[in-house]
């Protein structure tokens, strides 16, 4: 009987949408279009954050000592960061910090000679691995530095990376504002096409009642056309963006050849391809959902 | 099989268009339902298969009182009663073994059962050689026996008719009442609303006549006709 029912609702709905082709064209194009944004502010996303854990790889954290800390503590405290990141730590000596200066001042250097002591501190400096690079993970280290006791100062380029990731935060929320927008109105434009559905069946609908159809054989056709528009739709966008990506990231690769961007078929990952397919039918059956609650008189 | 108590229906604050009804009907009975256009038959029928719920009174369809009847245990209900409509109700874009097999696609019945049982069905009405063709290349009385066809492809236990023969010539007419009195004649409840004197003359079956509202008379045959020519 399931088997039955469901080779019903295939056939009704399929030759309902065979029988108005026009608006579920319209509706599957506006879903198809709408997931296209979805896929570029997708892949989009995925650049911005793998620049940013490249940019964030340059950053080193700079653990600087006080004054007179014993040559030991410095030793422990090398170690120590180094097993607690699982980074690479490296002590540096005032004299090597001051020489590192002389050299990046150039001919005007030659003034450090005239100090009597060197000012610098011991420092030692850590280069992170991957998964303690970003901010929140270098802010929770710097403050846990911060308060042993021969740390005097703690420096990760904190400013750079605070408005590399702000900067990342903005662009991902106004791609979710924007596809929302567009999401929202993709649902009123499928229910609309529904709507329509409805009108043009609803003799069919009558008789289907008055021979003793319950409310969900009647709505289930109409369910599945929205599902079916969804997922006809995201196949579309699907090849939509592989042909966008394959044409423009060669060209973009060329103008923004600093930044090693990867090859249009490694920008459509399988999960994204996963995601178009589950965002179309959500798209799909959330506006039939809505023409059946609001035009299915039942 | 039918049996109302006391039923009054209302729509809005117009006057009630049927008035403390009380009737049984049997099992394996034939009765018309007549009475002069507006006094209430549509709506006595609308009652039985829940187009309409009684704005007073009990409704009893084989024993089951429909006015507590839920929402979702209406199309259960109807599976069990077969409609025919004066305007017939057949799509005109599915052929007629379609159109009957609609009945068995609601309740999931396979498809290949579904043509099986339509064809049954039609054969039984004297149209399995249109079965493939679109109702609007019928006639009235062709379409008639489709929608005849489609109540009783379920075996319902009643079978109700409105005005069945309304649009249909004499002769048709006759074709229409005789195929609806062999369904009786095999069991069926079998109810038909009309304002046809000459059909209750003829067929002589057991005739309650409504009047603005209310059931006025029971009687049968000429005696049944003449009142209604009176009325």
């Amino acid at each position: 009987m399931i088997a039955a029912k469901a080779s019903y609702f295939a056939r009704t709905a399929l030759g309902g949408m065979w029988r108005d082709p026009f608006v579920h064209v319209i509706a599957i194009a506006s879903l198809a279009i709408a997931l296209v944004g979805f896929g570029l502010a997708r892949i989009a996303g995925a650049q911005i954050d793998a620049l940013v854990s490249a940019l964030g790889g340059e950053v080193e954290l700079t653990v600087y000592l006080k004054d007179g800390t014993p040559a030991e503590e410095v030793k422990k405290l090398e170690a120590a960061l180094a097993q607690r990141t699982g980074g690479v730590a490296r002590t540096v000596s005032p004299a090597e910090a001051l020489g590192r200066l002389s050299e990046q001042l150039g001919p005007q250097g030659q003034a450090l000679t005239e100090l009597g002591a060197n000012p610098l501190p011991w420092s030692v400096e850590v280069t992170l691995p991957p998964q303690l690079r970003d901010l929140a993970s270098l802010q929770a280290l710097a403050q846990t530095l911060r308060a042993l006791t021969f740390v005097e100062a703690v420096d990760y380029g904190a400013d750079a990376l605070e408005r590399l990731a702000a900067l990342s935060k903005g662009l991902k929320l106004a791609s979710v504002v924007a596809f929302a927008i567009v999401f929202l109105t993709t649902i009123v434009v499928v229910s609309a096409t529904l709507q329509l559905a409805i009108y043009s069946r609803r003799e069919e609908i009558e008789i289907q009642k008055l021979v003793g159809a319950t409310n969900r054989f009647v709505r289930a056709p109409f369910l599945l056309e929205g599902m079916v528009q969804g997922l006809l739709s995201a196949v579309l966008a699907t090849l939509a963006l592989w042909a966008l990506v394959t044409w423009a990231a060669p060209r973009a690769a060329g103008m923004l050849g600093f930044l090693a961007l990867p090859k249009g078929s490694q920008l459509m990952s399988t999960r994204l391809m996963v995601e178009l397919l589950l965002l179309g039918l959500a798209m799909g059956l959330s506006g039939s959902v809505v023409a059946v609650r609001r035009f299915l008189r039942v | 099989m039918i049996q109302m108590f006391h039923v009054t229906k209302a729509f809005g604050n117009d006057p009630p268009t049927l008035m403390d009804i009380n009737l049984d009907i049997q099992k394996g009975e034939f009765v018309f339902l007549t009475g002069p256009s507006g006094a209430g038959k549509t709506t006595l029928l609308k009652l039985v298969f829940l187009a309409e719920r009684a704005t007073r009174g009990q409704v009893l369809v084989s024993g089951r009182n429909v006015a507590r009847l839920r929402e979702s245990g209406i199309p259960y209900l109807r599976r069990n009663i077969g409609v025919v409509f004066q305007d017939f109700k057949l799509l005109p874009n599915r052929s007629v073994a379609e159109n009957v097999g609609f009945a068995l696609d609601v309740i999931g019945t396979p498809r290949e059962l579904v043509r099986q049982k339509a064809l049954k069905i039609l054969k039984r009405v004297g149209l399995e050689h249109k079965a493939n063709v679109l109702p609007p290349k019928l006639s009235g009385g062709e379409q008639q026996r489709v929608v005849i066809a489609r109540a009783l492809v379920n075996d319902p236990a009643i079978l109700l008719a409105d005005e069945p023969t309304g649009n249909l010539d004499p002769a048709l007419t006759v074709e229409i009442m005789d195929l609806l009195c062999d369904v009786n004649a095999r069991g069926t409840t079998v109810v038909v609303a009309t304002h046809d004197a000459s059909l209750i003359e003829r067929y002589h079956k057991r005739t309650l006549r409504l009047e603005r509202g209310t059931l006025v008379s029971e009687e049968r045959g000429a005696k049944a006709a003449l009142l209604m020519v009176q009325g």
